[in-house]
């Protein structure tokens, strides 16, 4: 019975999700095309109570399930309900959307939810072998879910691109594995860290360590390795993208951090060279997106420089620095929806994705264009926004690591103001640009897609104002990182 | 809660923005307009009951106030970043004079602003938290959100009911302060970060930082955070060559938005150079007086000279503003009670006299759609009115005296002609301001031409039919010369409020 019992004290949600999985999929089978919708509803609820449920998770303990596979503690709770709201507003914002999936609307949330299973797997995964499993479930599901317009070319594309360098990525990966299980012997993460502790670490070590990171950040879209990002998300169906670039996301960091965790008491060298993946994977976001004239990959590429901002945190390598990226990831993830949620409803009800689309919207659809230029300007840093704390407070803790980390804090610094330009190209074409005078007024009545859209707007204001919680959050899921890394406690049962 | 409670003060335009956004309030552009007017009106009436109430000679701020969310005894309890304000000597004057211009530029609106009204008055309120947010913040955390906040409307209000190259020009300003601001960002965290080595706890919170930081910061650093708040300062002052957004901002802005820029937005480096790189880092502004003067000097001569060559009366009077705002660097450079508190006094009499000046280039470029000097002339015989009023302000700009200008100058020129702070540098503080009261000359002669080729001279006959002040107009400049005369006369007015500040200031100088 103990297998019963890790279920009910580790994982929860992720049985809940597998049960909606599986009546999402008789359903699939069982109703009509004209009824598909339900199965619309079933998704949703299904993530609903697995957020519920995550509460009932006990989050000042550690437990373990599949032995010791994987390990629930306050830290992957946090990455699991951050990953769940974010597919909760995805399944929301398919709602007008999946007429364009024609009769495989039922099949669309199948997917995804199989995908979330995988990135809550992954939130948790304390086993190299778990690991990969969990990830190549969230990644297989993307590129079907990338390809998921069997008719467009563009998605075509980019299921295909994403699939070549999920590939190749992957590969480069599971490398990274086999060196880590050839030196320590073992494939639990735990006791990779308890032979760490014992044995001093070599050159060999931090050379997995980095070819398994790089597996990693493909996921995040790091770079090197973010090429994939705008053709995919350009391609990719509108929710999807926001999948990619919000769930998908979090499961990737949720999973770096851990690995960055094992080099906490390493070498310089694996910070040094994070730091300037980061830095470039800013730097590179920022100059692309300036010139780009598409929505789509504008955010693909602010997503990008985004998930530089959070590599700095990870760069330090430190208990201050994770609790940086978590805070920092915890704004993206919020601001970004919101972001996604606005283009999705445009692209829905315009079939159009271009800036100069946006022209005067504002005075067409005030609520949606002052929403819309609130996540923006949350992504680009300006008070009072989440965004703007989380900035501040990622800055705090670079300079809490003293001048060695001066540069990287220059250079994140001069990046906020490249951001700033194409963020606020954005705005000003919603406000300042005169629009056609025929131009399409929104349907942005009262509905869940509008309601969802300014509770993320409003929750990224009151998030830059009630501050303290989530940095304490943010702060004690760092402080949960830095004991199971340091302490080693091998406990198997 | 008391009756005077600086969140109030504060927060009360961000509430009235709010309200006038709603969808509830009426899409009527008279009462959106009035309802606003009243509003500024009031929050006039209740700023100078602060004043009244302040006790001048007390250390410190007063009218205390801090904001806790939770059970907490900070707003960010983690970082030491607490929600609070309180008002001393300098940021007193400075509350007044917003909410006096505000309100100024609020009744200036009515014929500048012509589409989107709802919007248009609740930026302006938005602005009006933002500012006074900036100068009664007791943290510098809080400081620096205002300080990005406040770029927002001002965004807008350029951007949208701008003219010429007005995108441009917004997106400029916004660019160049938020430039300027992370290089302040930086020195915050960074005496944020010695605090945190040396004493263990995380703060913010302005008065710790400079009353009871006990600790040395390495010399470089110090240096460093003092040119990082001073970037952020000398962009927004503006300082030579930091100053190209000005011309591109002050010509492109509505005439409302021009008077708050040039009356108070260009004040807030004024004051930040005072509070932060004063009154925080005493050691650095003693070595680093010299570079304060010389800028102060090239500002003042280099806008002078730039000024008389203009062909456009807007890019004239904002390339006055640049060579005002040079005296201010000049009288802190001082280092001394008449060059600080002339500094201060020359700030009120720059943001009065400019806003004035905005406000005329204005009433006449609504008149005649056209602000070129050669387009222009002998309008003094339409618009009479109009030229008492710019006679008035211009003679005040050009240090007139028994009006307000001349009573900042001759003191920032006293303090800065008897100051010492230029010891051992090849240049003496009596040679700098000999040099600096060249420019008396050059701004006579800037302003009075320009007075002698709009208002004097053969007029076109196509403005015989142009018409004077409107009584809203009239009244706002009205407005603003009472203090103009009444402070140049009495000047004392104003500078008992803040003179025990300063001797205080100046004390730890000479210590």
């Amino acid at each position: 019975m103990d297998f019963l019992l890790d279920i009910k004290t580790a994982m929860l949600p992720e049985v809940i999700i597998t049960f909606t999985i599986l009546v999402c999929s008789v359903l699939c089978f069982m109703l009509k095309q004209e009824k598909q919708k339900f199965i619309y509803f079933i998704s949703l609820l299904g993530v609903i109570i697995s957020l519920i449920s995550i509460n009932l998770l006990a989050a000042n303990k550690i437990f373990t399930g599949f032995y010791n596979s994987f390990s629930s503690d306050f830290f992957s709770i946090l990455m699991r309900f951050l990953i769940l709201s974010g597919t909760l507003f995805v399944i929301v914002m398919t709602k007008d959307y999946s007429f364009k999936f024609k009769h495989r609307q039922g099949e669309f949330y199948l997917l995804i939810l199989i995908a979330t299973l995988g990135g809550l797997l992954l939130s948790g995964a304390n086993d190299l072998i778990m690991i990969f499993i969990a990830l190549e479930t969230l990644s297989l599901l993307s590129y079907a879910l990338s390809g998921f317009l069997k008719k467009d070319k563009a998605s075509n594309e980019a299921a295909l691109k994403y699939l070549i360098f999920g590939g190749a990525s992957s590969a480069v990966m599971l490398y990274g594995f086999s060196f880590l299980y050839g030196i320590t012997g073992h494939t639990n993460l735990t006791e990779i860290i308890a032979y760490l502790t014992n044995n001093s670490s070599n050159m060999m070590f931090s050379f997995a360590l980095l070819l398994t990171i790089a597996g990693f950040l493909f996921k995040v879209a790091g770079f090197p390795f973010h090429s994939w990002a705008p053709d995919v998300y350009e391609g990719a169906p509108v929710p999807v993208a926001a999948f990619l670039s919000t769930v998908s996301k979090v499961a990737g960091f949720a999973i770096l951090i851990k690995f960055i965790g094992l080099a906490f008491n390493n070498t310089e060298a694996i910070g040094i060279t994070l730091g300037l993946v980061a830095l470039l994977t800013i730097t590179v976001g920022n100059f692309m997106a300036l010139n780009q004239v598409n929505i789509k990959r504008l955010m693909a590429y602010s997503s990008i420089s985004q998930a530089g901002f959070v590599l700095i945190g990870f760069a330090l390598l430190s208990y201050m620095g994770t609790s940086g990226a978590v805070y920092y990831l915890i704004s993206y993830l919020v601001a970004n929806l919101g972001a996604w949620l606005a283009i999705t409803i445009f692209d829905t009800q315009t079939n159009k994705s271009l800036i100069s689309d946006l022209n005067g919207i504002a005075y067409r659809n005030p609520y949606f264009a002052t929403c819309f230029a609130v996540c923006l300007l949350s992504l680009a840093g300006i008070p009072v926004t989440v965004g703007f704390v989380a900035k501040f407070y990622l800055f705090h803790t670079i300079v809490q690591m003293g001048p060695a980390y001066l540069w990287l804090l220059i250079i994140a610094l001069l990046n906020t103001i490249l951001s700033l330009f194409y963020y606020l190209k954005v705005v000003k074409a919603m406000f300042v640009c005169k629009g056609a005078d025929n131009g399409s007024k929104l349907n942005f009545n009262i509905g869940v897609l509008s309601t969802s859209f300014v509770f993320l707007t409003v929750l990224v204001v009151v998030l830059g104002v009630f501050v303290s919680p989530f940095i304490n959050i943010a702060r004690y899921s760092a402080v949960v990182i830095d004991n199971a890394n340091t302490s080693a406690p091998v406990s198997v049962k | 809660m008391e009756f005077l409670s600086l969140n109030i003060l504060i927060f009360a335009p961000l509430i009235v923005a709010g309200i006038i956004l709603s969808p509830l309030f009426p899409n009527d552009e008279i009462i959106v307009r009035r309802f606003a007017k009243g509003f500024a009106g009031l929050l006039f009436i209740y700023s100078i009951l602060f004043m009244i109430f302040f006790k001048p000679h007390e250390v410190g701020y007063q009218f205390k106030e801090n904001i806790k969310l939770f059970s907490d005894a900070n707003w960010i309890e983690p970082l030491g970043i607490s929600l609070s304000f309180g008002v001393d000597g300098i940021s007193i004057i400075l509350v007044v004079l917003t909410t006096f211009l505000v309100m100024l530029a609020l009744i200036a609106s009515k014929k500048a602003i012509t589409t989107k009204h709802k919007l248009y008055y609740s930026l302006i309120l938005v602005l009006t938290t933002a500012i006074l947010g900036m100068v009664t913040s007791r943290d510098l955390f809080l400081f620096f959100l205002f300080w990005e906040l406040e770029l927002i409307p001002m965004y807008f209000l350029i951007s949208i009911w701008g003219t010429g190259k007005k995108e441009y020009s917004a997106m400029k300003f916004f660019l160049y302060t938020f430039f300027g601001s992370l290089f302040m960002l930086a020195g915050i965290l960074a005496l944020n970060y010695f605090h945190v080595i040396n004493t263990g706890v995380s703060t913010f919170s302005i008065e710790t930082l400079t009353y009871s930081r006990h600790y040395d910061i390495p010399f470089m650093f110090e240096a460093l955070i003092f040119f990082g708040f001073f970037i952020a300062f000398a962009v927004k002052l503006p300082i030579v060559p930091l100053h190209t957004w000005l011309p591109n901002a002050h010509v492109d802005a509505p005439t409302p938005v021009s008077m708050l820029l040039a009356g108070i937005l260009l004040k807030m480096g004024g004051y930040g150079l005072i509070r932060f790189n004063t009154q925080m880092l005493p050691e650095m502004i003693k070595i680093f007086a010299p570079i304060l003067i010389v800028l102060g000097v090239i500002n003042i001569i280099y806008a002078a000279f730039v000024a008389l060559v203009q062909k456009d009366l807007k890019l004239l009077v904002a390339y006055s503003s640049i060579s005002h705002m040079g005296f201010v660097l000049l009288g802190l450079g001082a280092l001394n009670v008449a060059g600080i508190s002339g500094a201060m006094f020359q700030m009120i009499a720059h943001g009065l006299i400019s806003a004035g000046l905005f406000l005329v280039v204005g009433v006449i470029y609504l008149r005649t759609k056209t602000r070129t000097f050669s387009q222009l002339g002998g309008l003094g015989q339409v618009m009479p009115k109009a030229f008492y009023f710019t006679m008035l302000l211009a003679l005040a700009s050009l240090g007139l005296p028994l009006l307000i200008g001349f009573a900042a100058e001759v003191m920032i020129f006293y303090g800065a002609f008897t100051s010492d702070s230029l010891e051992g540098f090849v240049l003496s503080n009596q040679v700098m301001t000999g040099l600096a009261a060249i420019s008396i000359i050059i701004t006579a002669a800037y302003l009075l031409w320009m007075l002698q080729k709009v208002f004097m001279g053969n007029m076109f006959e196509k403005w015989q039919k142009t018409s004077d002040l409107t009584p809203h107009e009239a009244i706002a400049l009205t407005f603003l010369s009472i203090p103009i005369v009444l402070f140049g006369l009495y000047p004392e007015g104003i500078t008992s409020l803040f003179l025990p500040f300063v001797d205080n200031l100046v004390s730890h100088f000479t210590l």
